[in-house]
């Protein structure tokens, strides 16, 4: 079965935030390499770790991650 | 803490060691372990049917010695090297990983299955007809049996670990490490 892809914003809300790599993996309980994984789109996270993440950056979890791609910043769609 | 718990954190914080990370930056350089690891194998299943062959005399114990020693300077290092690369995803138990690396430990050990799975099929079928001709009366030197086992062993054992290290692919840069985000 073909992995659908899940878009996140992880990265952003992490740069936003001014939180390391390693300091989101240990709140989330994961390793640091896991973060960069999700960052880089090559891995899904569960529902239980998709929703701690967004409990993390206090957002929805809609927020974080989308079915389809976020627009750009700047873009006016 | 009890003395299995502490092994494994000993483990887990020897894999995170930096002293590895050349030997595993690149994909070429994990699958050039890879191979390092698996021709370890093949040597032992060459150690096999060379017992096979010559045992029992002397000529058998000189190849043995030899093979093995050649086996473990392949083993050695690749398994080391692979260990790290992988964080520990074919050896640590299942509680000292995350999510991600239960489901990729998951999908290498069912390409293992599989490979182990054709690997018995062959040396299967080739035992039996190298036995063939001699019927009842077809006799195998202890040695060889003893390394065959040995070799089946280690193959099982080792497979998980080739196909993690073959799969894996590049580690995202550490953000708190200046040399990984060249």
């Amino acid at each position: 079965m073909a992995e659908e892809p899940v878009f996140n914003r992880i990265a952003v809300l992490r740069a936003d935030r001014g939180v390391s790599r390693r300091d989101l993996a240990a709140a989330l309980g994961v390793h640091y390499q896991t973060v960069g994984y999700l960052e880089r789109g090559e891995y899904s996270p569960s529902l239980h770790l998709a929703l701690r993440i967004a409990e993390f950056f206090e957002v929805p979890v809609e927020v974080v991650f989308s079915l389809k791609p976020f627009p750009k910043l700047g873009s006016t769609s | 803490m009890n003395w299995g718990e502490r092994w494994h954190a000993h483990v887990a914080r020897s894999m995170e060691h930096p002293m590895f990370v050349p030997l595993y930056r690149t994909r070429a350089r994990r699958r050039l372990l890879v191979a390092m690891g698996a021709t370890g194998l093949l040597v032992m299943w060459a150690d096999a049917i060379v017992s096979w062959c010559i045992a029992p005399s002397d000529m058998a114990v000189t190849v043995n010695f030899v093979l093995l020693a050649v086996a473990l300077v392949c083993y050695l290092p690749a398994v080391t090297a692979l260990n790290a690369a992988t964080r520990g995803l074919a050896s640590l138990p299942e509680h000292r990983l995350d999510e991600r690396q239960v489901t990729e430990r998951l999908r290498a050990y069912t390409v293992a299955n599989t490979l182990m799975r054709l690997i018995l099929t062959v040396v299967t079928a080739l035992v039996l007809a190298a036995m063939w001709g001699d019927g009842p009366a077809a006799r195998v030197p202890g040695a060889a049996v003893a390394l065959g086992l040995i070799s089946v062993w280690l193959t099982h054992y080792l497979l998980p670990l080739l196909v993690a290290g073959w799969r894996l692919p590049d580690p995202p840069p550490d953000d708190d490490d200046p040399d990984d985000e060249q």
